[in-house]
């Protein structure tokens, strides 16, 4: 009985006590901190540079380590990090690396760490990089000194880094991308990786146990401060090399950059509109609503943010009836794209247009409308009726006007199409239903599939499906929409359904089928050859347009390949559609890591 | 020697069968998750070949299987490979022999999703968030809840009538309800606590003056969202119990011999109190488990993520330690129980030692 007292007067003390204004005692000054989200979902593990996917900031994030060019895709130019600049020629491609580019022990970066890094990725099959090795020959280092004994003592080290190509893969585009991407090519220090390694024998799975949580050496403008399951905070590096050879001697704005570890998308939309975070590439629902709160988006109204990514469905042609190009026609005809736009992403991108090309940002130039009217799909049920007709199929209705079957020319009835996605992923699942839907409307008889995650993502290597939802690699770099084609239509990578494929899911185009089509092979090869911006133009149009007449896959949506929020209360100049001086990238990924010298603290608590 | 020992025996024949208990549900933790289709590897494959080309994809593959594992490896470390020249999946029965060997030197393994983590170097930084989230609210919850509940059936009445229907409520309502109410309410709404986290993310953990005040800010209402439903279900069973013993032959004939009241009352709450503290030891228990929901709602730092994201992605090695740790706690408390019992309940310490008469 008093126990039972003494327990709700000290909840009630506890409750005045804590409606009481708390004593700010953080250890982080809150004007001094920016909080970011969205990319670290669990526990901290490593920080290895040279594992395949370690935890912020080290994957796809330039804040400790670096790459040499920041990829702007608002101009499509390439933008010095540690390089200062680049010469593409027939058979190689040189990088200058900037003079004032230090580690943070501060060594130089060389030549060798550059050579050291892409090298690693030749030993090492297992390393993201890799596959460009298909692509170059050599990484030659054109001013290494003679004596490299003597030119340690001088102080001399090459800063000409020739990517020499392979002449049989000459391909520059799949070179560019490797130089700007945070989550391949990170250039890591080779006087201190390489005598770990080789401590370790050269084992690389061993390497991977290593975590880099001690004071590692970047050459990036915060350092690591600590990591709990909670956060992982850096710290500013004031001695950046940076800030001088890039900034103009300024430093950027926030001491320190959090990066709390929530467990849901939910929680960082909740702490981005109460001010607890800054920054966030998490999808917020209905963010028209948060505006009071302070949060904003890229643009100011719909459709909010810049959406370059492109969710499609899979579709293996080697599973009757989907070999027949008029049955996928007709199914790209039978979806509606509206209701899949406006309720499974909120509306959040500009409505879809046929063929791969997206038609704004980057690759507008490559789009052509022209082609779209008069070789795409577009929603149209009676399109997709007639096209049924035409090939022969006949749906069967039954007396409550839902399909019972679809019937072939001779009167059979055809394999009901299963559209696999995987369970609980809630935005997949509706577009699946909304696709399935629309399909079953006009006669096809398509169902919904929903597997585990753990059988969804074999499926989709080993061709086990019919249709499957899916999104080829999203991020904007220099390479797309090449790369885009490539993913999804190149006939190298073919191999039987039940064996792994990593690149055209669908096995579509194989080389030994009757209906092989070389000339989509050969544009895949040609384009990134081409200089003259009227044949690359050209070109792309071609390709789409055997795209959208072959539909060997369904692009179902625009969506963001990250979304990019901002809370006003406790920093601003945040990037936006009327000041967009980097694209929507979160601080550290891309180029949107310049925002970081330009934010300016509101002083509100 | 235990013929004399009533107690003791008792003790020795529940942990035999306790030891069994234990052997079955380590062979079940293990197969179980197993058993299906779906395959770590593959889901980590789908996180890193997205740049891959098939070649090195497939040696990728082959190493993580090596690393975990799942296939045959020479002496010397070389993959052993079948005719075909794929490699040769280790049997599942050789995996639980080496699973057992390794776990009896207290070596649980490295966690797959979260490699290169031992797995019991996560459950180190989980587990004092989940025991420090539960024990005090399940320990105070059953406590109120007990006294509430007798204290109802003893005064009927007005008290009573008002406080079983709440306690019914607050028993019947799912955690998440009323963890999401509460965040809703006090979090969003009101903005009076915080709605995510375990403390504020401008702290550092440590034993300053404010770090406590702040994770204590950040308690209340995962406390809350907890402490309510416990005190409902502990309250609704003693208070039953409680009337149950009212109406007993022996609260007569002690009322008849004109015992003190409080005297009775202590009689009778000895005897309530049985098997309520039976429900105690398997909700102690089980707590290692992990508050799961009102770690997802709150965003709090416990072990329940870790086994749900475990068991998603399955994590073989991270599932079997942390069933592991959950079946050795719920059997040690259901043994504490026992035991305790034992000492407590005259009528099973009669028992035995009429068995032995």
């Amino acid at each position: 009985m008093s126990l039972a007292r003494a327990i709700v007067v000290l909840l009630s003390l506890l409750l005045v006590q804590c409606r009481a204004e708390r004593d700010p005692s953080s250890a982080f000054p809150r004007a001094e901190t920016l909080y970011v989200g969205g990319r670290q979902w669990g526990e901290p593990r490593s920080f290895n540079p040279l594992i395949s996917s370690p935890d912020w900031p080290i994957d796809g994030i330039n804040l400790l380590y670096e790459t040499l060019f920041f990829y702007d895709w608002q101009t499509g130019k390439m933008e010095p990090l540690l390089a200062e600049s680049y010469t593409l020629s027939d058979d190689s491609l040189e990088v200058v690396l900037n003079p004032a580019a230090r580690w943070n022990d501060g060594q130089p970066v060389t030549g060798w760490d550059v050579k050291f890094t892409f090298e690693l990725a030749k030993k090492y099959k297992a390393l993201k990089l890799a596959p460009l090795w298909k692509y170059i020959r050599e990484v030659r280092l054109p001013d290494e000194p003679s004596d490299i004994r003597t030119a340690a003592l001088g102080g001399r080290y090459p800063r000409h880094v020739v990517f020499v190509f392979n002449p049989e893969r000459r391909n520059p585009l799949v070179v560019l991308d490797a130089l700007q991407e945070a989550t391949q090519a990170r250039i890591v220090p080779r006087h201190v990786i390489e005598p770990l390694l080789a401590g370790l024998g050269g084992d690389m799975n061993e390497f991977a146990k290593l975590k880099f949580d001690q004071n590692p050496v970047t050459s990036g403008p915060y350092r690591l401060f600590s990591y709990s399951s909670e956060k992982i905070v850096l710290v500013r590096d004031d001695a950046y090399w940076g800030n001088q050879a890039l900034y103009g001697g300024k430093l950027p704005a926030p001491k320190y950059i959090i990066h709390p570890i929530y467990k849901s998308g939910d929680h960082f939309s909740v702490a981005l509109q109460q001010g607890r975070l800054d920054v966030s590439c998490t999808f917020v629902p209905r963010i028209w609503l948060k505006r009071s709160k302070g949060v904003r988006s890229w643009y100011e109204n719909e459709p909010f943010f810049v959406s370059l990514a492109t969710p499609m469905l899979a579709i293996n042609v080697n599973h009757r009836p989907l070999d027949d190009v008029k049955m996928r026609r007709a199914m790209a005809f039978a979806i509606n794209y509206r209701d899949i736009r406006e309720l499974a992403v909120s509306g959040y991108s500009k409505p879809l247009r046929p063929g791969l090309i997206v038609p704004f940002g980057p690759e507008a130039k490559y789009y052509s409308e022209e082609d779209a009217q008069k070789y795409g799909t577009y929603y149209d049920p009676e399109q997709a009726k007639a096209l049924l007709r035409e090939a022969g199929y006949r749906p069967v209705f039954g007396a409550d006007g839902e399909l019972v079957e679809t019937r072939d020319a001779q009167g059979n009835r055809l394999p009901t199409i299963y559209v696999k996605s995987p369970t609980g992923w809630s935005d997949y699942e509706s577009i699946v239903r909304i696709a399935v839907q629309s399909m079953r409307k006009v006669g096809i008889d398509a169902r919904e599939r929903f597997v585990d995650a753990g059988l969804y993502w074999p499926a989709q290597f080993t061709g086990d499906f019919d249709l499957l939802l899916f999104m080829p690699p999203p991020e904007p770099t220099p390479s797309k929409p090449w790369s885009r084609f490539e993913f999804l239509l190149t006939s190298k990578e073919w191999a039987p359904e039940g064996e792994k494929v990593y690149k055209n899911y669908g096995r579509f185009n194989h080389r030994g089928s009757p209906d092989y089509d070389p000339r989509i092979d050969e544009l895949l090869e040609l384009i990134p050859k081409l200089h003259d911006e009227g044949e690359i133009v050209a070109a792309y149009r071609e390709l789409n347009v055997l795209f959208m007449r072959y539909q060997p896959t369904l692009p179902v949506v625009y969506r963001p390949d990250q979304f990019f929020e901002v809370s006003l209360r406790h920093w601003t100049h945040f990037p936006t559609a009327e000041d967009p001086y980097v694209p929507p990238q979160i601080p550290g990924d891309r180029l949107g890591t310049k925002m970081l010298w330009h934010l300016q603290p509101t002083g509100k608590n | 020697m235990l013929r004399n020992h009533p107690t003791l025996r008792h003790m020795v024949g529940r942990m035999g069968w306790y030891l069994l208990t234990f052997l079955v549900a380590v062979t079940i933790n293990f197969f179980l998750p197993r058993l299906g289709d779906a395959n770590p590897v593959d889901t980590m494959m789908a996180k890193v070949s997205g740049s891959l080309d098939s070649q090195s994809a497939k040696d990728k593959e082959e190493a993580y299987l090596k690393e975990f594992g799942l296939v045959e490896v020479d002496s010397d470390g070389t993959l052993q490979r079948d005719a075909a020249g794929k490699p040769i999946r280790t049997s599942l029965a050789s995996q639980f022999g080496r699973y057992l060997a390794k776990s009896l030197r207290g070596d649980l393994g490295t966690s797959i999703l979260q490699h290169p983590k031992r797995v019991s170097e996560i459950i180190k930084t989980a587990l004092p968030w989940t025991l420090a989230l539960q024990l005090p609210t399940i320990v105070l919850g059953w406590i109120a809840g007990n006294l509430l509940g007798a204290l109802a059936a003893y005064r009927r009445g007005v008290f009573d009538r008002v406080f079983y229907p709440l306690a019914l409520l607050a028993s019947a309502v799912p955690a998440f309800c009323v963890g999401i109410l509460l965040v809703y309410l006090f979090g969003i709404r009101l903005e009076w606590f915080p709605a995510v986290g375990g403390y504020d993310d401008g702290m550092v953990p440590s034993w300053s003056w404010g770090f406590l005040e702040s994770a204590s800010y950040y308690y209340v209402l995962p406390f809350l969202s907890i402490f309510l439903i416990v005190v409902g279900g502990q309250a609704i069973g003693m208070r039953s119990m409680c009337i149950y013993e009212l109406g007993t032959d022996y609260v007569k004939y002690a009322k008849l011999l004109g015992i003190r009241e409080s005297k009775i009352l202590l009689y009778m709450f000895r005897n309530a109190m049985l098997p309520q503290l039976t429900g105690l030891a398997l909700a102690l228990g089980t707590m290692v488990g992990g508050a799961l929901i009102t770690e997802m709602i709150f965003s709090y730092p416990g072990l329940g993520m870790a086994v749900l994201t475990a068991i998603q992605g399955n994590d073989y090695p991270l599932i079997t330690g942390c069933t592991l740790l959950v079946t050795t706690c719920v059997l040690v408390a259901n043994f504490s129980v026992d035991v305790l019992i034992g000492f407590l309940d005259p009528r099973i310490r009669a028992a035995h030692a009429g068995g032995a008469a």
